[in-house]
């Protein structure tokens, strides 16, 4: 019964074959991106010696770095999957459906969707594997066959999107099987307290003062402990405070504004900051660690022109590597953006129609969406480089006058990925002059 | 000067092979309540989406008597129209389709800011306009924390703060119940007709319909009859 009632549901509802190939190509995406930095990562594991490992170690931070995102754009696939089938499967629970048979549907459909999602991402990959083997590392490219990954591993990047869409679906559709009218229900958004900042503050304080005695440390490990303290705290710090910082600037926003796009964006971000900072916390991570390590970089680079051709070697392929970390970073908040976005204006198709009737012009409700996720965004982006500025403050000044260029291109890189996310917006405003057409 | 503020006539609308309306004349008199009756699938709501100039018929024409002049609407350009909507007309839609995480007063003072009124004036405004509508000290509530006939009402002060010659109502009471039913058609009454502004209903309720000044009847996108409620045809 549960199968045909799976292929009854499969058919294209009121949002048209949109609601489906949403999340089937934000799946593509995630798996075509996972795989595309582990077919990156995996290449350094062939080489051997003190600088092997140091390479190696180097792609796990990175790795660790780009999880963030990748989770967040895998969510947000998972989600927008999960919701489009909730309205549906509340109705069957009206209509009499057991628990476990709409868990049950909830499940077979996510697990369709992320594996079609999934196998197009790997098709994907394929295509992108020329362009990643022609990365330059240690002097010469990663060459394709050191960037394709054996087809166990593959397998499991599949099998691991298909996880977490039904992890995803369980979790959201818990409250469908808990009350059919369960999805219908809104709560306000929880408070954030300010005893956040203060203690994000005290922790940057004490970041700063770790970062100040460095060079007082007796050994290499002790500094590489204080270098992690400072590092995993401030990285900590932002997560806390995040939030609470865009609550704190769209408040400001939705008071001072005087035109509609800027109340709709700033009372859009209010509604949930919590939801407006896991969209681009990715980039919070990617931008401090951009000047953290950016700024380090430089200064060896500067100071070490004595070092041999090797060290010179590795300081050139950090900064490969830190430009790559933060390109991909920023590539999958775009394409996070763009999926939340696509799923919102799906959720809200009818209230745009309405405004459309009610004769608000379209680059407006266009206008505001884009702001309210431009206006967070650009707070993360440019506070978390901040952050890291203050934490490496003596050295970042030191930086300024003497690698003046390096810090530059960080920034170039910065504002680059500020504009990949903006294109990821103005992708689904198709999508919104067709929901708002009153025609 | 004309006494209809709008007038159709021949309207022809088709949805693939659907007929929504099939040559539909209609007077709309300045000052009046109109309800427009049918079942579903009548044409109605298409009927006042022609009216209103969201939709563009097939065939016919609409005009708008304004303070301006006479406005051909059907030859309005689509952003003529989305101009002529926001500022001589307003809407109340069924379920309200307010703007969730704007607060009751932004929701109202929204529809002038579109027109260009500075905020604080558009706000002193909606203010007023929900007082007027018994909302007094729920201005600052979000529309979730509003009752549906609450939230309604809220619609209604949407409508008008424009100073809307014409308010154009789709199954304004479909959600309600019948005491939040008459209340908001009673507050809607008051704020149109009863400041002599017009008002079109589309409803399937008796007891709406018979609250305005004259019914006009729909079936297979025709008008099949009129009538004056508690006259008998």
């Amino acid at each position: 019964m549960i199968g045909r009632v799976a292929w009854l549901l499969a058919r294209p509802g009121t949002a048209g074959a949109a609601a489906s190939a949403l999340p089937i190509t934000a799946f593509a995406i995630v798996t075509a991106l996972l795989l595309t930095v582990l077919g990156g990562a995996q290449s350094f594991w062939s080489w051997s010696g003190d600088v092997g490992v140091t390479y190696q170690a180097l792609a796990v931070v990175a790795l660790v770095l780009l999880v963030v995102p990748l989770a967040s754009l895998g969510g947000a696939a998972a989600r927008l999957s999960a919701r489009r089938r909730d309205d549906r499967l509340a109705t069957l629970r009206l209509l009499g459906a057991t628990p476990a048979t709409v868990s049950a549907l909830a499940v077979i459909e996510s697990v369709v969707l992320a594996v079609v999602g999934a196998l197009a991402g790997v098709a994907l990959y394929f295509v992108l594997v020329p362009l990643l083997a022609l990365i330059p590392f240690r002097g010469e490219a990663l060459g394709i066959e050191g960037v394709v990954l054996a087809p166990l591993t593959i397998l499991g990047v599949v099998l691991g999107v298909a996880l977490l869409a039904i992890v995803s679906a369980v979790l959201g559709l818990r409250q469908v099987v808990i009350s059919p009218l369960g999805v219908r229900t809104k709560q306000d958004a929880p408070k954030l307290h300010w005893l956040r900042i203060v203690i994000g503050v005290a922790v940057i304080a004490l970041a700063f003062l770790v970062m100040s005695v460095l060079q007082v440390a007796g050994s290499a490990m002790l500094i590489l402990a204080m270098l992690g303290a400072a590092f995993g705290g401030s990285i900590a710090v932002l997560n806390l405070i995040g939030p609470w910082v865009i609550r704190l600037v769209a408040q400001s926003q939705a008071k001072q504004a005087k035109v509609p796009a800027r109340l709709l964006a700033a009372r859009a971000v209010l509604e949930s900051p919590k939801a407006a900072w896991r969209q681009v916390s990715g980039v919070a991570m990617t931008s401090f660690m951009a000047v953290f390590a950016g700024v380090g970089i430089a200064l060896l680079g500067s100071f070490g022109e004595a070092a041999d051709a090797e060290s010179q070697e590795l300081f050139a392929d950090i900064r490969t590597g830190i430009l790559i970390t933060v390109v991909g970073s920023f590539l999958m908040v775009a394409c996070s953006v763009g999926v939340n976005q696509a799923a919102g204006i799906l959720d809200r198709g009818e209230l745009y129609r309405s405004l459309g009737m009610l004769g608000m012009p379209t680059p407006t409700m266009d206008a505001a969406r884009r702001r309210a996720v431009m206006s967070p965004l650009r707070i993360t982006a440019i506070g978390s480089a901040v952050t890291a500025a203050i934490v490496m403050l003596p050295l970042t000044g030191l930086t300024i006058i003497v690698a003046p260029l390096s810090l530059a291109v960080i920034a170039g890189v910065l504002a680059a990925g500020i504009g990949v996310v903006w294109l990821g917006l103005l992708a689904t405003r198709p999508m919104l002059e067709r929901a708002a057409a009153t025609n | 000067m004309s006494s209809f503020v709008i007038e159709a006539s021949g309207l022809s609308k088709s949805f693939g092979q659907t007929h929504a309306l099939a040559g539909v004349d209609l007077q709309v008199r300045t000052g009046e309540s109109l309800a427009i009756m049918g079942a579903s699938g009548s044409g109605k709501t298409t009927l006042l989406h022609c009216l209103a100039g969201i939709t563009r018929p097939d065939t016919g024409t609409v005009a708008f008597q304004s303070g301006a002049g006479r406005v051909d609407v059907t030859a309005l350009s689509e952003r003529e129209r989305s101009r002529l909507r926001r500022e001589a007309y307003g809407f109340v839609f069924q379920q309200g389709l307010l703007i969730p995480e704007l607060t009751a007063v932004e929701n109202v003072a929204l529809a002038l800011m579109l027109n260009g009124m500075p905020r604080l004036r558009a706000e002193e405004y909606g203010r007023g306009w929900l007082a007027a509508l018994g909302l007094a000290g729920m201005e600052d509530r979000r529309i979730g924390q509003l009752s549906g006939g609450q939230a309604q009402r809220v619609a209604i002060a949407r409508a008008q703060v424009t100073g809307a010659s014409v308010v154009f109502a789709d199954e304004p009471t479909g959600a309600l119940d019948s005491t939040t039913s008459a209340e908001v058609m009673r507050a809607l009454l008051d704020s149109t007709t009863g400041q002599g502004r017009t008002l079109v209903v589309v409803t399937h309720d008796a007891d709406v319909a018979g609250r305005c000044s004259r019914i006009v009847d729909m079936r297979d996108g025709r008008i099949v009859g009129e009538r004056v409620p508690g006259v008998s045809a």
